[in-house]
């Protein structure tokens, strides 16, 4: 039956021994483990994610907080209804719509109501 | 203007500081790996009795440990690396063991104990006389045996509380157990040695 005085002796000795072994490890295995924690080291500075994000967030947020404030000076770009300029999106529109396709359909019969109105308009003249 | 000046001074002032954040976190690891590293590789070495499978096994923690959890408090790194050595350890037994098995289907079965000779294997002397060197080198070869031979748990109980210094509550914690079966692994691994290695150790 080990006694807890002899035990912690040979807890001392075992302690002791295995402290003297590290101590004499040669300099080709210091240099190995040397290598290992830089490699860890390493991963540490490129495979924190969260590191990452938090290194670009002040960057992302002044960008962003840029931009805003280009939108809010600029403002959107005055429309004018009689401007010509706007014109392509309106005739684009137009084309676009289904009364559009029914007017090209029927291209012939506003033709006719056209020659027609101006017909009558010039008789009665 | 003055509150584009407001963000870009506050956006400059979070990233220095989460860059000197970043850098202390580094030297903090750094310093860490450094002072446990050849405890760590020893005990290592003893659990798979081979140095160059050891070191691999270091080197995983270190980078398993740097990659996912150097965000927890510094306190907790210590049983987290060996928890995760510990793991390495007990993986590296298994392919061994399943390599073992089909060598042996195969009839080329392993001779690991045979090959290895722990006091050749021990690290090169340095400033003692030879006597003494050779004594101390012997007894830690028989010590390292007796431990390696130990049953799994045992032996992590034993390395880490005796060789790591850690105390219970570390050693469970990097055992994945109680803070009582680590005591009872503790208590029979020391049983155990002393009966084997008898006098040396009296």
């Amino acid at each position: 039956m080990n006694t807890p005085d002899e035990d912690k002796v040979f807890e001392k000795s075992a302690k002791a021994m295995f402290d003297d072994s590290v101590e004499r490890l040669d300099a080709a295995t210091l240099s190995k483990l040397n290598q290992g924690r830089q490699a860890a080291l390493a991963e540490m500075a490129s495979a924190s994610p969260s590191g990452q994000w938090s290194r670009w967030m002040p960057a992302t947020g002044m960008a962003a907080a840029a931009l805003v404030a280009v939108v809010v000076l600029r403002g959107p770009a005055p429309v004018d209804p009689l401007d010509g300029t706007n014109s392509t999106v309106t005739d684009f529109e137009i084309l676009m719509s289904d009364d559009a396709l029914d007017m090209i359909e029927e291209l012939e019969f506003y033709t006719w109501i056209d020659v027609a109105e101006f017909e009558s308009t010039d008789n009665a003249g | 203007m003055n509150a584009c000046a407001g963000v870009f001074a506050v956006s400059c002032s979070g990233e220095q500081t989460t860059g000197a954040q970043a850098l202390q976190r580094e030297r903090q690891l750094n310093q860490f790996l450094a002072e446990v590293e050849r405890r760590a590789l020893r005990i290592a070495e003893i659990g798979v009795r081979d140095r160059d499978e050891a070191l691999d096994l270091v080197q995983n923690a270190m980078i398993k440990l740097a990659r996912n959890y150097v965000d927890r408090p510094t306190a907790e790194w210590t049983p987290l690396f060996y928890r995760i050595l510990q793991n390495g350890i007990r993986d590296w037994h298994r392919r061994q063991n399943v390599r073992n098995r089909v060598m042996v289907f195969f009839g080329r079965g392993s001779h690991e104990d045979s090959d290895y000779d722990p006091i050749a294997a021990a690290p090169d002397p340095a400033g003692r006389a030879p006597d003494e060197q050779l004594q101390t080198q012997q007894a830690m070869g028989e010590l390292e045996l007796a431990v390696a031979v130990l049953p799994t748990r045992q032996r992590e109980a034993f390395m880490l509380r005796t060789f790591e210094g850690l105390d219970v509550a570390g050693t469970a914690a990097a055992m994945g157990c109680s803070a009582g079966s680590v005591k009872t692994h503790y208590s029979r691994a020391v049983h155990t040695l002393r009966e084997k290695l008898g006098e040396h150790w009296q």
